[in-house]
């Protein structure tokens, strides 16, 4: 039987512990952070570039679609096997191959956790700089897979301006190697391409990051609202007073309570919603920054504004922000993460109008995001169990979309497309954008091996029939 | 002329006016690429006219390379056809500028030097400083990946291109990324065409991300005796905190072409020069730091501010420019990894020398990226000349690839160039990128033959 055949050549490439595909474990791989869920024929743990080029071989002489898997932490179905296959779980290669001071570069497998690679890196006194605050469980080819972002994006940009090399394997097996540690490499741009292409284009084996030195000084603070209009507001006005903080992150009164509740930050209950704003840099002149920028906050109408005193008190500030997503889980079984993205100055109407969206569904919608960017996170609660409660939840999550579409912005700014936004796609893009983003899907993997099923919406006729 | 070239002409002079198909020979002349000249030189007048003039070249077979401000029109290899440029000079207009978002969308024909000052009125700078940014385009500067002295601090187009409208070689137009300044909207197309050198179709809109105009500017000027002085600062400043927004390093051969205009006249060596731009806090505390850095090693220290910085930063970067042009003289850009640059310095130097040739070489010394002008002696023949240039660059070649770099030939006659190819053997990424040049250009027809392998 060509299944068994197919698995039992997994197994000599990897052996056989390394092949999971009894009912039990494959459950264990139907899902992500998303709400859908497909099981996989087989999971296969690999170790190496030359394993995953052998397994990825077999499965495009089976032609069996593969999805690589990181932390599982994916927000829009990134790594959730649609059409079945094999799961490629990649958390095994995690090892951290080089830190090259003297080119400021590291090497990673793409297993290691984004926070591993920041812990690695902070006795030497450098740093790896996106952040995404999942960047616990999140690993560096899921990063590399979905361009992460992360609250320091705002100044330093987001993962593809920090990735200059990768190993990749092709759908056919074949390794082959993008850019490096030497910039500006002749030819197109792939690794460009390949960041952000959410295992459509092949399996990311290495990576070569940037790495900074660490700031030489760093100061957070927290203003608080008694209005969320208000609180937005200066968001815009900070940026328009010419400075460019590390981050300027936003919570509102449901996810702080939510976040108290679980972590016990020191956040006021009674507010309407707190910045968390960072500067950092050359020590000289961050007291001058810290406060123009409360002056800035006061003058906006915050009611307070604390600057963290030492390292723990902004510890705890972060704790509070990272653990955001985890602590809203406290109030619901399940909610639908939105990551639409407007320009800045639209912050202020478009969180009336998500608000409006909430109130139209019956549906409570918390927010917590990154403000600098633009990049909205209203998360709708609801219950899994409730099939119509769900249905009103896509229809509002489609509807935030639209809104921030409608302001100038776009459906997602860091989570991915994935199976979640494929019909926003036509929100945002042209049927010949879709065509010509579909070129460059097929001259990368074109057996339509590589995590198949995600991003594209179906072509029109076939939407028309539905 | 043929009946087929007739009709096509006359459909071009319906899409953009009669007036902006030129085939005059003292028209066409001046847009020739490595001395191929081109039949018609097509100047559309808004980015719908770009699309019919792609499309009818498309249905016609024809070839054509873009041109923006010609700036980068010498890089790359000599066209395998040419049947006509199209001109995007006409589109200058700014469709749009968000200052309040730091967000400006212009038509790709637009020099950089006017959105520059566009931008200024608004206290906001796009931070890309390429050479000869008086007539540079922005669409050229997509294309080619142009890059100057701040790329230290800033990076380069890849990290300011948030949106772009391209218009693909079947002549269909497309939206490229956004205005936010996050977006995985699908793949990120931007990256496809950046750097794509003309080969996937004609840019014609760019939307940027800005930037808040630094409060101060200030540069500190170094001339050391050695290349070891200069080094010496230089990893100096690499470990530090210092945030520097440029580090370029000139060998004595250029560095002599510049200093009688920064008042260093008498000796020579190397100069570091070395930008900073922020507060005044920082800037103040960073020139001092650096000032102690060059006395520390011996050189000769000369600090600069605001316009007069400016001012040495236009001449820095624009160094190579001021080599005199000898006609068979070849520039060339090497990469490698940052910490190798400044020993890349000395080995263009010493190649050149043990060919016999006289250089000018310039870096960007913390990024990795080197220029450099390669000069015969005027009294060899020109066959021993273009030996002698294409022994040195060859090696050079190896060397950047033995790094895990690379060598790209910027300018060359084609003599030079038929000798050296512009940009190197493809990596093992090359056949996929073949495939992406097929599906999106099954006949080749925009700028055949100029880019990597063949593309």
């Amino acid at each position: 039987m060509a299944q068994q055949a197919f698995v039992q050549s997994l197994r000599q490439i990897v052996g056989d512990a390394n092949v999971l595909d009894s009912d039990v474990h494959l459950q264990l791989y139907q899902y992500d952070a998303y709400l859908e869920e497909r099981r996989p024929d087989a999971v296969v743990f690999v170790h190496s570039t030359e394993e995953v080029a052998r397994v990825v071989k077999v499965c495009h002489d089976y032609g069996v679609p593969f999805v690589p898997r990181g932390g599982g932490t994916n927000l829009s179905g990134g790594t959730i096997p649609f059409k079945g296959g094999v799961v490629l779980e990649m958390i095994r290669m995690n090892r951290l191959l080089e830190v090259d001071k003297a080119n400021l570069r590291a090497r990673v497998q793409p297993g290691m956790f984004n926070l591993e690679l920041g812990n690695a890196l902070a006795p030497l006194g450098y740093q790896y700089l996106p952040d995404p605050a999942s960047q616990k469980a999140a690993t560096l080819g899921g990063n590399v897979a979905e361009n992460s972002g992360g609250p320091h994006c705002f100044k330093y940009g987001v993962t593809t301006n920090h990735v200059t090399g990768l190993t990749v394997v092709l759908s056919d097996g074949a390794v082959v190697t993008l850019g490096g540690e030497a910039p500006d490499e002749p030819g197109y741009d792939l690794t460009g391409v390949f960041v952000g292409s959410e295992g459509t284009f092949g399996v990311c084996t290495e990576v070569v990051v940037r790495i900074v030195r660490q700031a030489e000084g760093v100061k957070t603070m927290l203003a608080i609202y008694d209005s969320i209009e208000k609180g937005s507001e200066t968001v815009s006005a900070i940026v328009a007073a010419g400075m460019v903080p590390a981050t300027l992150e936003m919570m509102d009164q449901l996810v702080i309570q939510a976040v108290e509740k679980s972590l016990s930050c020191g956040l006021p209950l009674d507010c309407a919603t707190v910045l968390i704003i960072e500067v950092d840099g050359l020590k000289d002149d961050l007291e001058a920054q810290t406060e123009a920028i409360e002056r800035l906050c006061l003058a906006h109408g915050a009611r307070e504004v604390r600057v963290a005193k030492n390292d723990a008190e902004r510890a705890l500030l972060w704790a509070g922000r990272r653990g955001a997503f985890g602590a809203v889980a406290r109030l619901t079984p399940s909610y639908l993460v939105c990551d639409g993205t407007v320009p800045r100055t639209a912050l202020p109407e478009v969180l009336r109008k998500v608000a409006e969206v909430g109130e139209k569904y019956d549906l409570r919608i918390p927010n917590v995001f990154h403000a600098g960017d633009g990049n909205l996170h209203p998360l709708i609660l609801f219950d899994w169990r409730d099939a119509e409660q769900k249905e009103r939840v896509m229809k509002a999550g489609m509807e935030i979309l639209a809104l921030c579409v409608q302001l100038g912005g776009t459906i997602s700014g860091e989570h991915g497309v994935g199976l979640e936004k494929m019909d926003a796609m036509r929100l945002v893009l042209s049927e010949a954008d879709i065509r010509c983003q579909l070129k460059l899907k097929q001259a990368f993997d074109p057996s339509d091996l590589a995590n198949p099923g995600k991003i594209f919406p179906a072509p029109l006729e076939v939407a028309h029939v539905q | 002329m043929s009946s087929e070239l007739a009709a096509f002409r006359a459909t071009l002079a319906q899409a953009i006016g009669e007036d902006h198909v030129l085939a005059a020979v003292e028209s066409t002349a001046p847009y020739a690429v490595d001395g191929v000249c081109p039949a018609l030189v097509l100047r559309p007048g808004t980015q719908d006219e770009v699309a019919q003039v792609v499309t009818a070249c498309a249905a016609a077979r024809v070839a054509l390379v873009p041109w923006g401000g010609g700036t980068s029109m010498t890089a790359g290899n000599p066209p395998k056809r040419l049947d006509a440029v199209l001109s995007l000079e006409r589109l200058d207009r700014v469709v749009e500028f968000d200052a309040d978002n730091l967000c400006i969308t212009v038509e790709a024909g637009l020099t950089l030097a006017r959105l520059q000052a566009l931008v200024a009125a608004k206290q906001e700078i796009l931070p890309l400083d390429p050479p000869a940014s008086d007539r540079v385009t922005l669409g050229g500067l997509v294309a080619a990946n142009l890059s100057g002295p701040s790329r230290l601090l800033h990076g380069t187009a890849r990290d300011w291109v948030l949106g772009l409208r391209v218009v693909l070689p079947s002549g269909e137009q497309i939206r490229c990324g956004g205005r936010v300044i996050k977006n995985v909207t699908g793949y990120d197309m931007n990256k496809l065409f950046i750097r794509s050198f003309g080969t996937l179709g004609v840019i014609t809109e760019v939307t940027l991300k800005l930037l808040p105009m630094p409060e101060t500017r200030a540069s500190v000027l170094g001339l050391f005796p050695t290349l070891a002085a200069a080094k010496a600062v230089l990893e100096a400043v690499q470990a530090s905190f210092l945030l520097p927004e440029a580090m370029d390093l000139l060998d004595p051969a250029a560095a002599g072409l510049l200093l009688p205009a920064l008042g260093l006249a008498s000796p020579t060596g190397h100069l570091l020069a070395t930008a900073f731009s922020g507060s005044q806090a920082t800037v103040d505390r960073q020139v001092r730091d650096l000032e102690a850095l060059v006395a520390e090693q011996g050189g000769r220290g000369l600090t600069l501010r605001e316009a007069a910085s400016t001012q040495a930063w236009q001449a820095i970067t624009n160094v190579l420019g001021s080599v005199p042009p000898a006609s068979l003289r070849v520039l060339i850009q090497v990469s490698v990894p940052i910490g190798r640059t400044a020993g890349m310095l000395a080995s263009v130097s010493a190649r050149a020398a043990e060919q016999g040739l006289s250089a000018a070489v310039t870096c960007h010394a913390a990024s990795g990226l080197l220029r450099a002008a390669l000069l015969p002696a005027p009294e060899l023949p020109a066959d021993a000349a273009l030996e002698a240039l294409a022994a040195a660059t060859l090696a050079l070649r190896d060397e950047a690839v033995a790094l895990g770099g690379s060598l790209t030939v910027q300018a060359g006659v084609p003599a030079f160039k038929a000798r050296v190819d512009a940009w190197g053997t493809p990596g093992s990424g090359f056949a996929t990128m073949r495939r992406i040049k097929d599906a999106f250009d099954p006949h080749g027809l925009c700028s055949p033959g100029r880019f990597l392998g063949g593309i």
